[in-house]
């Protein structure tokens, strides 16, 4: 690639990053917004700086908790989307419960999720899981359902069994799904991560809340830089491997490989 | 004829709508930073009495906050003109560039404090800190980071604080901060026995449920604050001397605290807000050397970067 190319590639991103954070600082430096509101994104860095090794632990614990959440519901997803495409009376029975993990409002259960699972870790596990197997379910139980009907005709005319149908025709056909359901699912479990440990203890959570209690805006930005810096980390890889899985074959990843 | 009503009531509208001024009384947001609970009996008992209104002609608006309300934050940002925070939010506060000043203190002596079981026959707070066990206490407050200093090599695991007291009823290992006058007794009321320890008797004491106020606001609107604050002062004297119709209307706005808990606890709060022989005009005062203790604790702390001016922190009205 050459300068001009790379350059073209990589400015439209940075660009509006750049202006915004110029704005933001000119306006705190120039006393337009108090720095108690919005702290100047100079402050931001300090902070990320001076408190380099609490937040990399802090944000080692929460990538931790939320991959091992997203491994939960990643597992608990898949198996519930595929028990349901596999009869429509269960789907009817059960898909509407698979609803409820879509609304529930995680910041409200939190505290009974202490309640069940202690605190640390485990609670912390549970609230990434509980927000992150929604859209696993969803998507995935879209892929397995949209096979298509000649090749499934095909496998049938070869009297191929259930579980070869499954394994060697609807999953693999459902994969570009199931990775766009686990895009959105890797954001959200560290989401989950971070209000299970509100209330669980540990993690950027806990720095976050700490900062909030001593009015330290520029420490609650920085946590709140690094978990998105963490959502971006859990998509790049999901998409890595999405990519590796479907590059040799599908036409969503070849195109843009 | 409509038209001509709809010109003659328009025609008479800024007539009325400035009569309407004059007599209208002053509207005022008031924001607490927790439920309606005898921590706040004065202020329920001086809207009651309609102190704010003959004082000043005040129509104060008392909000309820809950866990996490930013009240230091709203009052600093102009969003309520007064609010409620504790000493040491106003010194973080003033540390980060704002001019929030304390005018009247309920608490003198700080009811905050830990609650445990008292099965586990703890002494003091250092033997809570040194058995194993949980503690539940909010993560980065000035009171924890004292008592984990003062307390360090502490065995008890330091967990984040919800708010309540569910846990504690279920959990023999499991103590958390509280107010003295309200938590225990709750607990009590669970026929839950509990032992509490003051963070203030650790040598941690600032005043506690401050009202709070922009200086900014203050220099524009000093009468409206001497009548403001003469009004609580009532209040307050008022429910030392009788809680019942203030605690009434709490448990209404609170169902989570019954009449009788709120009975006992304006009783138990009574020592932390009169030290020794207050007289009634000076409820609320505040002095400087405690101010400076405590801005020099969280100096200490490491809380604070620089010591503000102690005598920007607080006016006594």
């Amino acid at each position: 690639m050459t300068l001009r190319a790379r350059l073209a590639s990589w400015l439209p991103p940075l660009l509006p990053l750049i202006v915004s954070l110029g704005v933001a600082e000119v306006a705190v430096r120039l006393a337009w917004v108090p720095s108690y509101l919005v702290p100047a994104p100079s402050e931001v860095m300090q902070s990320l700086f001076d408190d380099r090794v609490e937040l990399l632990l802090a944000a080692w614990a929460t990538l931790s908790s939320a991959l091992a959440g997203l491994a939960l519901s990643f597992a608990a997803g898949t198996f519930f989307a595929i028990a349901l495409s596999s009869s429509d009376l269960a789907r009817r029975a059960f898909y509407p419960y698979a609803v409820f993990f879509q609304t529930v409002p995680i910041i409200s259960i939190a505290p009974l999720l202490v309640i069940w699972f202690g605190f640390g870790q485990p609670t912390v596990i549970a609230s990434a899981a509980i927000v992150s197997v929604f859209p696993i379910i969803a998507s995935t139980l879209l892929g397995l359902k949209s096979t298509e009907p000649a090749l499934l005709d095909l496998f049938k005319l070869y009297t191929a069994s259930s579980g070869q149908i499954l394994w060697m025709l609807k999953i693999p056909f459902a994969l570009p799904q199931i990775f766009s359901g686990l895009r959105i699912a890797s954001g959200l479990a560290v989401v989950g991560a971070i209000v299970g440990e509100f209330i669980g203890g540990g993690g950027l959570g806990s720095v976050v809340d700490a900062a909030r209690t001593q009015q330290r805006i520029d420490r609650v930005f920085a946590a709140v830089l690094i978990s998105s810096l963490l959502g971006v980390v859990l998509v790049g890889a999901v998409n890595f491997i999405s990519a590796l899985s479907l590059g040799s074959w599908h036409s969503s990843e070849r195109n843009s490989s | 004829m409509n038209c001509l009503l709809v010109f003659l009531s328009l025609a008479g509208l800024p007539f009325a709508a400035q009569a309407a001024e004059v007599a209208k009384p002053t509207a005022l947001q008031f924001a607490l930073n927790w439920k309606a609970e005898p921590e706040f009996g004065g202020f329920y008992a001086a809207k009651l009495s309609g102190s704010f209104e003959k004082r000043g002609g005040l129509n104060v608006d008392i909000t309820e906050g809950g866990a996490g309300t930013p009240v230091v934050q709203m009052v600093a940002n102009s969003k309520v003109p007064f609010g409620i925070a504790a000493a040491d939010e106003v010194v973080l506060s003033q540390a980060r560039g704002t001019d929030v000043v304390a005018l009247f203190a309920v608490y003198q002596t700080n009811p905050q404090g830990i609650m445990v079981h008292p099965e586990r026959g703890f002494k003091s707070l250092g033997d809570v800190f040194a058995a194993p066990g949980i503690l539940a206490i909010q993560s980065g407050a000035p009171y924890t980071l004292f008592l984990q200093a003062k307390f360090a090599n502490a065995k008890v695991k330091l967990v984040p604080y919800a708010g309540g007291i569910a846990q504690f009823l279920t959990d023999a290992n499991y103590s958390q901060q509280c107010f003295v006058t309200s938590e225990p007794l709750l607990a009590k009321k669970k026929n839950k026995p509990s032992q509490s320890f003051l963070i203030a008797d650790a040598g941690f004491n600032p005043y506690g449920t401050v009202v709070i106020a922009r200086r900014q606001y203050l220099e524009k609107n000093p009468k409206q604050a001497r009548d403001l604050i003469g009004a609580i002062r009532d209040g307050w004297n008022d429910y030392l001397r009788a809680s019942e119709s203030a605690n009434a209307w709490m448990v209404k706005l609170n169902p989570a605290m019954d009449s009788e808990t709120m009975k006992e606890s304006a009783e138990v709060q009574k020592p932390f807000i009169l030290a020794a022989n207050t007289p009634k005009k000076e409820l609320g005062k505040m002095n400087s050397e405690r101010w400076t203790t405590l801005v020099n604790q969280l100096f200490e702390l490491k809380l604070i970067k620089k010591k503000p001016a102690v005598e920007k922190l607080f006016q006594n009205i």
